[in-house]
């Protein structure tokens, strides 16, 4: 694989036909791999366009659909949320194509890490023995398993519209709603596998005065003040709730995490502060951005998988406003119809593997985010760029408002002296008091691969045996 | 059913477990109650207690016994399907209630039984199925009345029954050649639609019947003529039919023991070939566990045969010339080994005795040291899978061997991982190394055996050697091989440049760093004096030059390692050696570019600043002010300058509390490791142990825990200790909470810029720092009138504060969460992974069905 992209190419074409690479190639892309992503921030930054995958789980066949819909790697640019492996029959060959072509085109593609790129849940929900039958020893696991904890925690997505271009596509015969007209600002399109729009709305500009006086709305979703969202959006939306802006306006930055919030983390930039290269811890911070899940609670609640959190509307709002994010999106729960917005819109979840665990029944969705042409407003913050233009996504300049004198103690009440102060009074004035706008999103919605489109079984049979 | 009546309904909180793979598989917590449906049926339901509509358990209580209950919470059972199951319950009460039903309606039920002897048909009310005979020409026939009959479960199980007690397989399969001969496409298309729908009717009896000599030949035929791929014909039958493929090393001489051989490759052939593209989870399942209990009595029944193992292990005497037959020797006991890792304790114990007193150990070093890689590969997993069922044993052997003057396994082991070229097999072996030295890796399954045999136990004991402690031998190997291992470590010292490591220096010096890592951690005196004498954190510190930068990695982690261990000794090798030279360089390379080694240096400096090791501060400050001062792009070296200022002059500023990710803490025990995991949140773990208490059948009061079905915090974050302790940094803790998560609603937003410009937190923070810690049942009863209290203090402010008055009040029912199951863990990286019986509550069913 040292020839340049020839033998990569090879690998990848092989791993397409779902047919597993050689261990030795399999340790030259994870080396490879592993030199690329440990150039990676926690949270890497991603320009719009990019298209948000969730949960995987090895479903060989229905990521080649997924890339059937979506176009193809390096045309289109993809982010997925992890959940690679486990469950599905082919995390091998999932999990290596995504790495492989992660190496050959490292621009176009991001990978970021779930709760199950982990040694300890791989040993027991089908990672591991996969590859023990695969291969015979459980190198190629180990090979995974390090290239895991290099994976980065989350994604930033910036750059994207706000709006969306209309797709030109006829509606889906399913299709019962009127779709918003084309000259409208787009601000959600549902798409099925076959480029037919189930579902177009626009942005909700009677929202628009709302917004702009934060004081009359209610903290809670159900308030008469807000139309209520579940009974007129989409399957899996709650489209039309989100509050608008003026046209142009750059919408905030979009953050992906596999599972969700964590209470030790207020700030993007505290995810920084962490050492990620370990296998997923039981608890702290790390364990809850791949572990948590948004719930219909106040504040924060014990999650019943065992890990991570439960979080409430509360907390997304909080968090999206501090760190000026129009949405959050994230993957982790199975979703009937692929994808679920929730509280108002401040957060998805983006679920990928149609038919999970070829007997669920349900489908799966992709989110698409365009780019904004004006594309004013921030700046790419990683990987070599030193410093940043005003309000700008570096380090320690997305810090909302009020957290250095929230709880300051007694007497401490004007900061001063450290230059945080300045830094943060600075800010407070050049962040408007409402809520972003969220990015445009176009979701396309798939079913499972079709069976005749899965190709003849490919697995390696075993080869001797003594037993 | 008159006479049993169903127990009182209050609600009894269980556990459900099922046995699988000999582990007990948490299948999650929910309320038992048993129900009287009839006459003749009575069951017991647990319903989830997150989601009250899903059954965890529904059984049906059956006539025969085969109930037991152990330790007054415990009910064990085996399901009509041979499923072993167990409800544990929460309160003793709670089980002798569930207990007295089930004798109960036990009773009954064989009082009935006497009655009429009909009873054992009950619900079998299915309309019989009939197919006709099978030819050619109605074969679409067939086909159609199968699917027809397949899309219901009477059906399916008429088609089953029809199926077995016709003997309609072997009717089939002559039309395989016959329709070959004809060369009718269509008409093997379709035999082949039957026999998948035959295999995936997912009966055992049908599955174990399609494997036999009889008929496999033609079930796979049958099979090759997949109509999904018209163009394609497999060639199963050449492949199974292929007798080369089965290796036999040693002549079994038992027949039902060579059939259950074959029959287990084909079912491993059909699962993994076959029937790959289309099985679904329950054929899956059935095909999994057919194999399983194959390979167990295989397995079983080689162990146990002396003759047999004495054939095998002499190939490995020099008298054996076939060097090929010596490798398949090494593979066939490696395929033994992996077998037994799933036998119950006992058998394993037994098999590994009874591979031992052959000459297991004298293989293992024979495999460690072959030519073929994949032989080392095997003779590691052997090893690992040795020490992984008793690492007591293997020591002692290795100890024996010590005592002898003949060369010990830890030696062999520490030369291959020296001179190892196969990336692969080295990591095993520094993997293997772990193990064997963790003083925490004896033989759990040793001792889960005595608990149920303990003859047997004291029998295995008795013929090993005399048994070292642990600590003896780890001793010995400080004594005897630590330098061995380390010494290409310690040769980096004078070495010029760190620009010209080879990849397998590479793969070897991250393995070495790695090894020690975990000593210090495990060994902690004797690593510190064997580090000290062989100066090796210097060494550590040196690869951070190296130009490959998973290796700079995972020397930093050395240094965070022992950073994160507070012992002053490894701080003083650090400063004393200013080791810290090498970090910073990483540190002032990175930024302040947002990659993984800048924030693994920023991890470790948060962690020293967090835990304010006051050692490490002072040396830092003293020796690099101006160099910390210039890095502004984070304010962690900000902090800790000011730390030391603090140190050094009386603390008159309050500057430090400003700082954006302040979390102050003086005692590194309390707020410990917030970021990166550890310690933090105090409230949880202590929670967790109420929650092991309460499950090791503790008797002390669990206030609320039924409470905790589904605990809603209003407040900031769980991460909160549970009572704020009145004392100065009374509010610290509300910054542990990453300030953030007041349930803030739009109109605290809106004002949240004015309201935090005043001092309106103070009167929230004195009242929670004056809170006295008190019991959490009071404090929950207390909790409305609190609420109004807090509201009335804040009301001067003019805002509803409601995120503060709402973290306050929750301070108490914090109490009440609690993490109900935590992720077994397992040692660091210690070998080959081992099946933990994890407990991750998954939902399932319904939309959170299968999320994870
Ligand atoms: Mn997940």
């Amino acid at each position: 694989m040292s020839s340049g992209g020839s033998d990569l190419d090879k690998a990848i074409a092989q791993l397409r036909a779902c047919r597993p690479i050689p261990e030795n190639q399999v340790r030259e892309v994870c080396y490879k791999a592993r030199e690329l992503l440990i150039e990676e921030g926690n949270v890497v930054t991603v320009d719009a366009p990019v298209t948000i995958c969730g949960d995987i789980h090895g479903q060989f066949h229905d990521l080649m659909e997924l890339f059937r819909v979506g176009g193809d790697v390096p045309d289109t640019n993809y982010l997925f949320m992890g959940d690679f492996v486990d469950r599905g029959f082919y995390s091998l060959e999932s999990f290596l194509l995504l790495l492989c072509l992660k190496v050959r085109y490292p621009d176009r593609i991001t990978l970021i890490r779930g709760n199950h790129e982990s040694r300890q849940i791989t040993t027991v929900y089908g990672f591991y023995d996969e590859c023990l039958r695969k291969y015979g020893s459980a190198n190629v696991w180990r090979h995974c398993c390090e290239v895991f904890d290099y994976l980065a925690l989350g994604a930033l997505v910036i750059g994207a519209s706000t709006t969306l271009t209309p797709t030109d596509g006829p509606p889906a015969p399913t299709n019962t709603t009127q779709l918003a007209p084309l000259d409208s600002e787009i601000e959600i399109e549902t798409l099925n596998a076959a480029n037919e729009i189930m579902y177009r709305y626009a942005r909700d500009s009677s929202q628009a005065s709302n917004s702009q006086q934060p004081s009359t709305q209610s903290p809670s979703a159900s308030s008469p003040t807000i139309p209520t969202p579940s009974n007129i959006g989409p399957a899996g939306t709650s489209a039309t709730s989100s509050s608008s802006g003026s046209p142009g306006t750059p919408g905030g930055a979009i953050l992906c995490v596999h599972g969700g919030l964590s209470p030790l983390i207020d700030t993007i930039d505290k995810i920084r502060l962490l050492d990620r290269k370990q296998e997923v811890p039981h608890e702290g911070a790390m364990c809850d951005l791949l572990w948590s899940d948004p719930d219909e609670i106040d504040g924060w609640g014990l999650s019943p998988r065992g890990a991570g959190f439960l979080f409430g509307a509360d907390i997304v709002k909080c968090f999206n406003y501090k760190n000026d994010l129009s949405l959050i999106a994230r993957a982790h729960q199975l979703v009937m119809e692929g994808f679920k917005e929730m509280f108002e819109s401040s957060i998805v979840t983006v679920w990928s593997a149609p038919n999970y665990c070829y007997r669920c029944g349900n489908v799966a969705a992709i989110l698409e985010l365009e780019e904004d042409g004006s594309n004013a407003g921030f700046v790419r913050r990683s990987n070599g760029e030193r410093g940043a233009g005003a309000g700008g996504w570096i380090l320690g300049s997305n810090v909302g408002p009020n957290t250095s004198n929230r709880h300051s103690s007694p007497g401490a009440g004007n900061g001063n002296g450290n230059g945080n102060a300045n830094r943060l009074g600075a800010l407070t004035d050049s962040v408007p008091q409402r809520r972003r706008d969220g990015p445009g999103r176009r979701y396309r919605v798939f079913e499972a691969a079709p069976q005749d489109s899965r190709g003849m079984p490919a697995k390696k049979p075993v080869a001797d045996y003594f037993l | 059913m008159a006479l049993v009546s169903a127990p009182a309904n209050d609600r009894k909180r269980v556990k459900v477990y099922e046995l699988k793979n000999n582990d007990w598989f948490d299948r999650g917590t929910g309320f038992c109650k048993g129900i009287v449906v009839n006459q003749e049926e009575a069951k017991i339901l647990v319903a989830s207690e997150d989601d009250p509509t899903r059954q965890l358990l529904e059984t049906k209580i059956s006539k025969d016994d085969g109930y037991q209950k152990q330790q007054d919470t415990l009910i064990v059972w085996t399901e009509q399907n041979g499923t072993d199951m167990a409800l544990s319950f929460q309160e003793p009460e709670g089980c002798a209630g569930i207990w007295d039903f089930v004798n109960e309606v036990q009773s009954r039920l064989q009082a009935l039984a006497q009655d009429d002897g009909l009873s054992d048909d009950i619900g079998d009310n299915v309309s019989p199925i009939i197919l006709p005979l099978p030819d050619l020409s109605n074969l679409p026939e067939i086909e159609n009345h199968m699917r027809a009959a397949n899309s219901t479960p009477g059906g399916r199980e008429a088609l089953t029954k029809f199926i077995l007690a016709q003997d309609y397989i072997p009717k089939l399969l002559p039309l395989v050649d016959m329709a070959e001969d004809l060369e009718s496409a269509s008409d093997l298309h379709r035999l082949c639609s039957i026999m998948k729908m035959l295999i995936l009717l997912n009966d055992t009896a049908i599955i174990e019947y399609v494997v036999t000599d009889e008929v496999i030949l033609g079930v796979v035929g049958a099979l090759e003529y997949d109509p999904d791929f018209p163009l394609h014909k497999a060639n199963h039958r050449q492949y199974l039919s292929d007798e080369s493929k089965f290796k036999e090393v040693v002549k079994i001489e038992d027949q039902s023991i060579r059939k259950r051989i074959h029959y287990t490759y084909r079912l491993q052939y059909l699962k993994d070939v076959v029937l790959a593209r289309i099985l679904d989870d329950p054929t899956f399942g059935v095909l999994n566990s057919l194999i399983y209990f194959h390979q167990v009595d295989i397995v079983q029944h080689l162990q146990a045969n002396a003759a047999f193992l004495k054939e095998l292990f002499g190939i490995f005497s020099p008298k054996e010339p076939n060097l090929q037959r010596k490798k398949d020797a090494v593979l066939f006991i490696q395929q033994c080994c992996a077998i037994a890792k799933s036998l119950q304790a006992n058998a394993r114990a037994q098999l590994y005795q009874n591979f031992i007193n052959n000459g297991l150990l004298d293989v293992i070093h024979y495999a460690l040291k072959h030519q073929d890689a994949s032989v080392r590969v095997a003779g590691t997993d052997i090893l690992v899978a040795l020490i992984d069922h008793d690492a007591l044993m293997v020591r002692s052997y290795i100890f024996k061997a010590i005592q002898e003057k003949s060369k010990p396994l830890t030696d062999t082991l520490i030369e291959l991982l020296l001179i190892e070229v196969d990336l692969g097999v080295k990591a095993q072996m520094a993997d293997a190394i772990k193990i064997l030295l963790d003083p925490n890796a004896n033989s759990a399954s040793i001792e889960a055996l005595g608990r149920t045999n303990n003859d047997f136990l004291a029998k295995v004991r008795g013929s090993l050697p005399s048994m070292p402690q642990t600590d003896s031998f780890i001793q010995n190997f400080y004594d005897e091989s630590a330098r061995k291992l380390f010494q290409p470590l310690k040769d980096l010292e004078g070495r010029p440049s760190m620009n010209d490591l080879s990849i397998q220096e590479v793969s070897l010096f991250s393995h070495l760093v790695e090894v020690l890592c975990f000593f210090i951690r495990q060994h902690s005196y004797r690593s510190k004096y064997f580090i000290l004498s062989e100066n090796l954190a210097a060494r550590v510190a040196q690869l951070m030059e190296c130009p490959e930068k998973h290796l700079k990695l995972t020397a930093l982690k050395y240094f965070r390692t022992c950073i994160g261990l507070h012992d002053e000794f490894h701080n003083r090798q650090i400063t004393q050696h200013n080791l810290f030279e090498p970090i910073l360089k990483i540190l002032f390379d990175t930024m302040p570019r947002d990659n993984l080694l800048n924030s693994a240096c920023l991890e470790l400096f948060e962690f020293i600043r967090r835990e304010n090791i006051k050692p490490i501060v002072t040396h830092l400050v003293q020796n690099y002010r101006e160099k910390l001062q210039a890095i502004i792009y984070v304010d962690t070296f900000q902090t800790l300058i000011l730390r030391y200022d603090q140190m050094h002059e009386p603390p008159t500023t309050q500057e430090l509390e400003n700082s954006f990710t302040s979390v102050e803490s003086d005692t590194p025990a309390r707020n410990g490791g917030i970021v990166n995991g550890g310690k933090w949140g105090q409230g949880l773990k202590e929670a967790d142990a109420e929650e092991e208490a309460y499950f090791n059948g503790s008797d002390d009061e669990d206030d609320g825990l039924p409470n905790a079905v589904k605990p809603v915090l209003n407040g900031t974050s769980p991460a909160r200790p549970l009572v704020n302790y009145p004392d100065e940094d009374g509010d610290d803790d509300m910054d542990i909470l990453a300030t953030s998560a007041p349930s803030i609603s739009p109109q605290t937003m809106s004002t949240a810029t004015q309201t935090q410009e005043t001092p309106t937190t103070s009167p929230t923070s004195k009242v929670n720092a004056l809170i006295p810690p008190e019991r959490i049942s009071e404090k929950r009863r207390r909790e409305d009138d609190e609420e109004d209290e807090l509201l009335a203090n804040l009301s001067n402010s003019g805002t509803k504060r409601r995120a503060s008055t709402s973290s306050n009040a929750n301070s108490g029912s914090l109490r009440g969460l609690r993490r109900k199951n935590s992720i077994a863990s397992t040692k660091d990286g210690g070998g080959g992974p081992k099946k933990i019986s994890l407990s991750i509550p998954l939902k399932s069913g319904g939309e959170g069905g299968e999320d994870d």
